[in-house]
């Protein structure tokens, strides 16, 4: 479990701003925050079908990595199968479980396939889950979160403030 | 890496932004929605007094009880002043039925809204009329030449039998009491049209008159009779997918037992309030079975019957329970006539039979075990520790209404409730779950009972002129490859003979004479001038001459009720419908007085004026108000409840819905006696039923026959193993009927790309497919392509399609037959074959999920 600070979120916004060199106007298609590039993992600590879990793009959001074991839309890694989505469902907010390959919502049975960009395939969410772009170090394997591709439920904005 | 656009921050609506209450344009449900519009350029902020949500948006929203508003929750549209607006519609917290709630389908309400930058740009925005074989815009005007000229040409001709239609008849979105009104009030008042069908069946009738008949209507019950009920019953509904929040909000609540508390308070003094137990009654094992079962299995039945034979089932259930002695039985001596109740014993019942005999039939027939006939028997009927009556809630829909012989299949389940006094309690009730919500007013009418088959009558060569209203029957009618085929040979010829007089020269310019032209090709060809009137180019639309844009939800004031509750509400609107689109009542009305100038015009003042309907229709109130004068006089008492048209609206107005807003009032409306005042109508059929004399009348149902001709065909020699699988067809939860909508939405199309079905792993083996692959299913009345899904939802034997979707419809598959008592389709079972046509495309296995959506281990 990793945390990212609130000192250190601050900062990483301010950089991001200060890298693009310009103050955002208006809305445009995620990731258009300046999210912080926070390391999650090391492939090597990775097991199939074994949930990661992590705090991104702060301390308040939940969010799951998961090395499925099949090729996945936007998987890294060898396999390119390793993914990482925000944990909280998209119809309600509740913390979505892990299960046999798949994210079910335990208050509403929604179901999500990592392995298709967190398509809503069952239940009553009507966005896909927020996918985190990752990337990796090839040297260390160690694995970096980039970003947050959709909203997470309950924000009016990925990044509070 | 996103599939679709995707947002990672969403506009604050400010906090003097415009509000509107609405109900979602969808399911039966009727969910309560808020909507939000501001002009493009100006932001709320996140503290609660700087925003219209009065939300603290500097914090995350708390799971389950924080607000719900999404990225598909937002979008932009223009108005009539030219500018952008932001729309935001989110799930309302303050309505009962859906407490905050919200299914993937309602969910994306704001996305449907018109748009320039979205997909719904295509929406038809100018009357198009066909000249030269292609959709040329014409001017309202020129619509209303034309049709009326052809319409009022055909009825002088040759009377209203060649004049037919195919429309709408619900609420929610698109319909409403207001277009219903406009509607009935066209063609029954002023045409006096027999050849009228209802927007997904092939005639004019009630789809449950094996009810209505017995002095039951269908929505009788109350979302709360869910929360109460001893024993939920859901025979031939998958209420998860179909009526989703009813489902989870209140169904699936009771069964947790989070309303324990509530069933003490509503019963009587030590009777056992306990969570529920569900019954459900499907072929298929679907989602609305797996996840009870996945809470507690133990407290769940899953009865798998035969296609066709729930009737037998539902009467088998009854014998066991007079055996038992389970029946109420000074509830049916004082509440039932007595003189039906012998049919019922004799045929019904069969009680001049042994019990042995009868339920070693009912097993060869249905497949259900008698001893899984004898424990759902007991968990309907037996009464509880204490001697209590049990309560049962038993809701079906689709799959008994579009079963083999409807008539009886719906008689024997509401017959089954009466007799154990499962209606008119709290936690009782016995009716349909409902498809989409309800708003039905009209002038009677005029036609026959069984109605005509209009389909038929069609394809027959009979009827020059066709309309068809906000419903895609090259999608939705039965048998419908056929009639596809014959809509465009007959659509065509009359396109051909419109420039055949002047050989390779043009159509008439001039509106009159293009209606001369029209009559006299309708007179010497076997043509067909089609008019289809909706909110996108249909399918349907294709081969149609005249075309007129429709205005949608949200775009016009509408009423409705929904089927949980009856409850009536006001949607408002909160957008300019796109460019000269109009609401379906404005069409009828203006095509009414179109016609009666005409008359007028001749001299026939008396012909003129039944056209004349709508000539004081301003606003759509003008029309609900018009509307509630076809209901009967309703300052009656609350036992006399039962003598009202379900939906009966009488002394509501706008100002009174606009009051209430979400809160609603349940239908029917009576004026109370004592008070004068509108009071509304929580549970149906307490004190009497709806008939003369108050009592309920029983029927005894037919004898197991076996299929009819049109199925049973596929079972006399080389066909029996030709055509080796039996065909049934449903919804799925992510899409609505037709797709009309969801066709232009990323989020629907990636994950149901292409028509499907789900195919048993054991006959997927068998034949060499796997998930995703393409498989071809036909038969002797039709043919479609699908995408497969090995789904153990199936037995093996049995293929499940999805009935409808935008790239393609599993009614090219189904049967001509109907019950004969009430032209009702067997939309839900046929024999097929099938074969595959390759493995799955690579674009659509990367990107569409084929996971099983039963399963939630």
């Amino acid at each position: 479990m990793m945390a990212l600070t609130r000192r250190q979120f601050v900062k990483a916004s301010a950089s991001g701003l200060a890298a693009l060199g310009l103050a955002r106007a208006g809305f445009w298609f995620a990731p258009s925050l300046p999210y912080a590039s926070v390391k999650v993992a090391n492939l090597a600590n990775l097991e199939v079908g074994k949930p990661v879990y992590f705090s991104y793009p702060d301390a308040r959001s939940q969010a799951v990595l998961v090395k499925l074991g099949t090729r996945a839309i936007g998987g890294v890694g060898p396999d390119r199968d390793v993914v990482a989505f925000s944990a909280s469902c998209t119809h309600m907010g509740c913390p979505l479980q892990f299960k046999n390959g798949r994210f079910v919502c335990p208050c509403h049975y929604s179901m999500f396939d990592p392995a298709k960009n967190g398509e809503v395939y069952q239940g009553l969410a009507t966005e896909f889950l927020p996918q985190i772009p990752l990337e990796v170090v090839p040297q260390s394997g160690d694995v970096f979160a980039k970003g947050v591709e959709g909203l997470i439920w309950g924000r009016v904005s990925n990044l509070l403030g | 890496m996103s599939l679709y656009n995707r947002r990672d921050e969403l506009p604050i609506p400010p906090a003097d932004a415009e509000t509107h209450t609405t109900v979602c344009q969808y399911c039966n449900v009727g969910c309560g929605y808020n909507v939000y519009v501001w002009p493009v350029g100006r932001m709320g902020g996140k503290k609660p007094n700087e925003n219209a949500f009065g939300v603290d948006l500097t914090q995350p929203q708390p799971p389950l009880t924080g607000l719900s508003y999404t990225e598909s929750m937002h979008t932009t549209v223009t108005k009539k002043d030219g500018r952008q607006y932001h729309v935001v519609v989110v799930p309302a917290r303050d309505s009962e039925i859906n407490r905050g709630d919200y299914s993937t389908r309602g969910g994306t309400n704001a996305l449907t809204a018109w748009s320039e930058t979205r997909g719904t740009r295509e929406r038809l925005k100018y009357p198009l009329l066909r000249v030269g074989d292609e959709f040329q815009v014409v001017s309202w005007k020129t619509a209303f030449q034309v049709l009326s000229g052809v319409i009022k040409g055909v009825l002088d001709r040759y009377g209203p039998e060649e004049l037919t239609a195919k429309a709408f008849d619900h609420g929610g979105g698109g319909g409403g009491f207001e277009n219903n009104y406009g509607v009935g009030s066209l063609f029954f008042t002023g045409l006096g049209m027999k050849y009228v069908a209802i927007h997904n069946r092939p005639a004019y009738n009630s789809e449950v008159w094996g009810s209505r008949d017995r002095g039951v209507h269908e929505l009788n019950y109350s979302y709360e009779d869910a929360r109460l009920a001893d024993t939920i019953v859901l025979w031939g509904a998958s209420t998860f997918e179909t009526a989703t929040v009813f489902y989870i909000e209140h169904m699936l609540n009771n069964f947790k037992g989070a309303t324990v508390g509530e069933k003490k308070a509503a019963f009587a003094e030590g009777e056992p309030a306990e969570p529920a137990r569900m019954v459900v009654i499907d072929p298929r094992k679907t989602s609305s079975v797996t996840i009870p079962q996945s809470i507690d299995a133990s407290r769940v039945l899953h009865l798998r019957p035969n296609l066709g034979t729930d009737y037998v089932l539902a009467n088998a259930l009854a014998r066991i329970i007079w055996e038992k002695g389970w029946h109420d039985e000074s509830f049916i001596q004082t509440r039932t006539d007595l003189a039906t109740f012998e049919d019922y014993k004799r045929k019904s019942l069969k009680l001049y039979q042994p019990l042995d005999e009868v339920l070693s039939e009912a097993e060869t027939i249905t497949g259900i075990s008698r001893e899984a006939m004898e424990k759902a028997a007991a968990w309907i009927a037996k009464p509880k520790a204490g001697g209590h009556l049990r309560r049962s809630l038993i809701i079906y829909e689709k799959g008994m209404i579009w079963n083999m012989k409807n008539y009886d299949q719906i008689a024997s389940v509401v017959q089954l409730a009466v007799l154990t006094h499962n209606i008119g309690r709290p936690g009782t009730g016995c009716g349909r779950q409902g498809g989409h919500q309800e708003g039905y007013v009209r002038p009677p009418y005029p036609g026959d009972r069984p109605p005509p088959n209009v389909d038929k009558y069609i394809e027959e060569g009979h009827g020059k002129f066709y309309w068809v209203i906000g419903t895609d029957p090259y999608l939705s009618t039965p048998n419908s490859q056929y009639f596809k085929k014959r809509i465009h040979a007959r659509t065509q010829a009359l396109t051909e003979a419109l420039s055949l007089h002047h050989g390779r020269g043009g159509e008439p310019g001039d509106p009159e004479a293009l209606v001369e032209r029209i009559l006299e090709a309708l007179d010497v060809t076997d043509g067909l001038f089609m008019v289809v009137q909706d909110l996108y180019l249909t399918h349907v639309a294709r081969d149609a001459h005249l075309v007129l844009p429709a205005a949608g939800w949200g775009e016009s004031d509408i009423t409705s009720i929904n089927c949980n509750s009856r409850l009536l509400r006001l949607y408002e609107k909160f957008m300019d419908p796109p460019g000269e689109a109009k609401p379906d009542w404005w069409i009828m009305a203006q095509t009414g007085l179109a016609i009666a100038q005409r008359y007028r015009e001749e001299g026939r003042e008396q012909d003129a004026k039944r056209f004349e309907f709508g000539k004081n229709w301003k606003t759509p109130e003008d029309v609900f108000l018009a509307g509630a004068r076809e209901f009967p006089d309703n300052r009656v008492s609350e036992a006399d409840e039962a003598t009202l048209p379900a939906e009966c609206y009488k002394g509501i107005d706008y100002a009174f819905l606009k009051k209430v807003k979400l809160k609603g009032i349940q239908t029917p409306v009576r004026i109370d006696p004592k008070t004068g005042k509108p009071v509304g109508t929580k549970r149906r059929y307490v004190y009497r039923f709806g008939t003369p004399d108050g009592k309920f009348k029983w029927y005894g149902t037919d004898d197991w026959e076996g299929y009819p001709e049109e199925v049973a065909k596929y079972f006399e020699g080389e066909r029996k193993s030709r055509y080796p699988f039996w065909l049934t067809t449903g919804r799925s939860q992510l899409v609505w009927q037709t797709m009309y909508h969801d066709k232009y939405l990323p989020e629907k199309m990636l994950a149901l790309p292409l028509p499907y079905v789900e195919i048993h792993p054991e006959d997927a083996k068998r034949l060499g497919v796997k998930s995703g692959d393409l498989v071809e299913v036909y038969n002797e009345e039709g043919n479609g392509n699908f995408m497969v899904y090995v789904s153990d939802s199936v037995k093996p034997g049995l293929i499940f399609a999805i009935m409808y979707h935008q790239r393609g419809s599993a009614n090219n598959l189904v049967s001509g037959y109907t019950d004969p008592k009430t032209t009702i389709p067997w939309y839900k079972g046929t024999r097929v074959a099938v074969r595959k046509l390759s493995n799955g495309l690579p674009d659509l296995m990367q990107s569409a999920s084929t996971r099983p959506v039963n399963d939630f281990e």
